[in-house]
């Protein structure tokens, strides 16, 4: 089974942080640069990933793909720490304060220079890179939340400030894509006005820069010569992209990869079987996948039906079929390790089928047209939906299954592509997450109907305590609001959430990755020999 | 035969313009936006509609279609939805991997199958004859993906004589990294090439023209290579010229499964990334090295065979 073992984090509260923070900052800060992590030299190491990169304006960035790589190239004020617990560490600041609810303190590190000759990280440069979030309208201004500015106190100080508190902050903007600093000077010399440079980086700060794009083969980084922090474990990293996995599983056991992550349906056969030399990991994912209903479509308006759909589905099933018995159940859109995750959920994961015949009656019998279920057309989902249908007909509710390529599946409940919405009954789904409950509930909200809310629920308190969670210092309080927030969709009948899947790995016996609890690749970490 | 070199040219761009329409319609009737897909999940409706905008999909389709024609005329393929790069650079970036796995699968097996054809032809009915023929049907039915599943099972991963993935750095490596992809998508071609070569040459060796040679007292040697052979091969001439197209469809696959890079890899991500400008302007590049195959080799045949030439 995958490992289960993941974070017992507490909700992260400003003093937890700083705690951490500041007992990592003074060991980091004590340790004589000689004697930290001794590098290898002349090695490459060389990895998978699922995509290639399309973006590395950190100000603009889109996917978790292009910040793998972002991490490596520029600095951030804070970053996430390596293991199996959530956890942050400083990077780029060499203190960092939540002075108040809307104002947080940072001092840089002095010495971090960029390359190219754009000198010193300043306040400035890092006033800039946030600020330029805002200014540009960037799709991905929502990281910054309530930003107003940020003010600069010295030359390696300022203060953030935010017209409201924004506990995202600490877990998904300053250590991730959008906390990256770049150069004001190289930024404002390649652009016209400070805006988006797409794929050509003016200047690097980090310990790796980027040698090499070629699109389609790899992403070459190498040792970056002005780095003055602590050495990188390799002399050069090779990402290569492989949008199917299996073949990063072939191109590894072919000894073309020091590291990838594989299949869950593969998972089984490694563990029994391991290529030579190997380690195999399991990481849990953060990842939800869940079958919604469309409340505004005319066959899914009873209540008693939507909910005999939901306790007509069994999970384990499902997840014996599409992942091989190696994803477990989930309770809800937050996975454990995270604020919020609920340890049950209202409906039992396994589903009762008593339960869902006597609400089938109670809706006074199965639709007589078959409902449809709509599901992206890799093989994982088309058995997912085959499950579902099978479990369904057992009550004697009949479906018909669509299966769409991901262009148009993605574009299934919007308003904007037409009507197609409307016709949309149950669909299978799977959205990606960052580790702070925000990040989940922000797509289910009232705005969100008929963009990415394609079950088209609203309710008025889940809005309510969408916004006031933002802003919740307590951190037992807001993990509550979450329970409570993914209680009422469930009360609607129109979710049965599924699973969060899983992230296995392997690696070369001798290297030493470094992930994040939800099995991502922090390469800038990555260590030992190849 | 200048008359219908141009004759050829000017319909091989109607056939190009015609695809690329037929494409561009296809395109906007499948459901997808490239600006959600650009924008990403986050972007504000707003947003995404000046997107729309900036990519000029707010105008009636043939306006679109006009547009692409006419920036064509000036040589410009329009940019990269996602990274803003020229279409035109990622395209001639990622074809020429294509056509050297294209071009080296052709040569291979056109040469074995000729040969294989050639001895069949002239050893028929022998064991060998029948041997060559089975592994000739055998080869054909396999298609180019399984073989290049197969492929890199058994020689990369169990025998570990060759890499799984990529292009390869340097010629050397390059060299070793383009032998199974060759493999894998040639192969078929070997039984196709063999088949056709054989039948053709059976054929060709009845004829009054080869009898009269043999009258002559000419050898056998110089019979069959420069009166059987010669006449023999422009099938398979025709057969490769057009199966170009096929080559480039199995490389799509051949390239996914090999991680490698090519225009056939980047059509597929770019039509589920929505991602039109590079759809159109890799298919309209491929398009036209499709027409262009077929051009030289009926231009070939034409010129092997004077009587091509006569009928024109």
């Amino acid at each position: 089974m995958t490992d289960r073992k993941t974070s017992t984090l507490p909700p992260l509260g400003r003093r937890a942080f700083l705690q951490g923070a500041a007992a990592t900052g003074l060991a980091a800060a004590t340790m004589p640069l000689g004697s930290r992590i001794w590098a290898q030299t002349g090695q490459e190491l060389r990895v998978s990933s699922y995509a290639d990169i399309d973006a590395l304006d950190p100000g603009f960035y889109q996917n978790g793909y292009n910040v793998d790589v972002m991490n490596c190239i520029y600095s951030k004020l804070v970053r996430y720490v390596p293991g199996r617990e959530w956890d942050w560490e400083l990077e780029a600041a060499e203190e960092i304060e939540q002075v108040d609810d809307t104002h947080i303190r940072f001092k840089l590190k002095e010495g971090l220079m960029f390359t190219g000759g754009y000198g010193e990280m300043t306040a400035e440069d890092v006033k800039f890179s946030f600020e330029r979030v805002l200014e540009h309208d960037s799709p991905v201004k929502s990281d910054w939340g309530p930003l107003d500015h940020v003010e600069v106190t010295g030359k390696y100080e300022g203060v953030i400030v935010l017209n409201e508190p924004f506990q995202p902050l600490w877990t998904i903007t300053l250590p991730y894509g959008t906390g990256h600093i770049v150069s004001k000077k190289a930024v404002m010399e390649a652009t016209e006005n400070g805006g988006d440079f797409g794929m050509e980086p003016p200047a690097f700060s980090g310990p790796y820069i980027l040698e090499e794009w070629k699109p389609n083969q790899y992403v070459h980084l190498v040792r970056n010569p002005d780095w003055k922090g602590e050495e990188p474990g390799f002399d050069e990293i090779r990402i290569i992209p492989m949008d199917d996995t299996k073949t990063a599983e072939r191109a590894y056991e072919a000894g073309d990869l020091d590291y990838t992550e594989i299949t869950l349906s593969s998972l089984s056969q490694y563990r029994d079987n391991p290529p030579a030399d190997t380690v195999i990991e399991e990481y849990p994912s953060l990842y939800y996948v869940w079958l919604g209903m469309n409340l505004d479509n005319p066959a899914l308006q009873d209540e008693n039906l939507r909910k005999a759909i939901q306790y007509a589905i069994n999970d384990e099933q499902i997840l014996d079929a599409a992942y091989f018995g190696e994803a477990k159940p989930s309770t809800g859109l937050i996975a454990p390790g995270l604020p919020g995750h609920r340890e049950e959920p209202i409906v039992p994961v396994n589903g009762d089928l008593e339960k869902a015949r006597e609400y089938l009656e109670k809706a006074g019998g199965a639709p007589s047209e078959p409902l449809t279920i709509d599901a992206l057309n890799a093989t994982v989902w088309k058995t997912m939906a085959e499950v579902i249908q099978a479990q369904l007909a057992q009550v004697g509710i009949q479906t018909q299954i669509n299966v769409q390529d991901s262009g148009s599946f993605w574009t299934l409940g919007m308003e904007s592509e037409g009507d197609r919405w409307k016709d949309m009954q149950l669909v299978l789904n799977r959205f990606s997450m960052l580790p702070d409950p925000y990040y989940a509930t922000s797509w289910f909200v009232s705005d969100q109907v008929g963009i990415w809310n394609w079950e088209r629920f609203s309710n008025e308190e889940f809005d309510k305590l969408h916004q006031e969670a933002l802003a919740e210092t307590d951190g037992e309080k807001r993990a509550e609001m979450y329970r409570r927030m993914q209680d009422i969709m469930e009360e609607t009948g129109a979710y049965k959430f599924i699973t969060h899947e899983g992230t296995p790995v392997m690696y070369r016996e001798g290297l030493e990755p470094a992930l994040r609890p939800d099995g991502r690749p922090l390469y800038i970490d990555f260590k030992g020999t190849v | 035969m200048l008359y219908y070199a141009g004759q050829r040219l000017v319909l091989s761009v109607v056939i190009v313009m015609v695809a690329v329409s037929i494409l561009t319609l296809m395109m906007h009737v499948v459901p997808g936006d490239p600006a959600v897909m650009i924008l990403g999940p986050r972007a504000t409706p707003e947003l995404i509609e000046q997107t729309r905008v900036a990519m000029g999909l707010d105008k009636p389709l043939p306006i679109q279609l006009l547009t692409f024609f006419g920036n064509i005329l000036r040589g410009d393929l329009g940019q990269d939805v996602f990274t803003g790069r020229p279409v035109s650079r990622i395209v001639f970036e990622q074809l020429p991997y294509t056509l050297i796995l294209i071009s080296v699968s052709i040569l291979w097996s056109a040469a074995l199958g000729i040969l294989l054809g050639a001895y069949s032809a002239l050893r028929r009915n022998t064991w060998l004859d029948t041997l060559t023929g089975i592994l000739s049907v055998g080869t054909i039915s396999i298609p180019a993906f399984v073989m290049a599943l197969y492929a890199v099972l058994i020689f990369a991963v169990w025998l570990g004589w060759l890499p799984a993935i990529g292009a390869g750095r340097g010629f050397w490596d390059g060299i070793s990294h383009l032998i199974l992809p060759a493999f894998a998508i040639g192969v078929a071609w070997v039984g196709y090439v063999a088949r056709i070569v054989r039948a053709s040459m059976l054929e060709v060796m009845g004829e009054p023209h080869v009898r009269m040679a043999r009258a002559f007292g000419l050898p056998e040697r110089r019979i069959t290579r420069s009166h059987i052979l010669k006449i023999a091969v422009q099938p398979a001439v025709t057969l490769l010229g057009t199966g170009v197209a096929h080559l480039f469809s199995a490389a799509v696959f051949v390239e996914v499964i090999f991680a490698r890079p090519g225009i056939g890899a980047l059509i597929v991500s770019a039509v589920n990334e929505r991602n039109y400008p590079i759809v159109l302007g890799a298919v309209l590049v491929t398009t036209g090295i499709i027409v262009l195959a077929t051009l030289i080799s009926d231009l070939v045949v034409a010129w092997l065979d004077p009587r091509q030439r006569e009928g024109m």
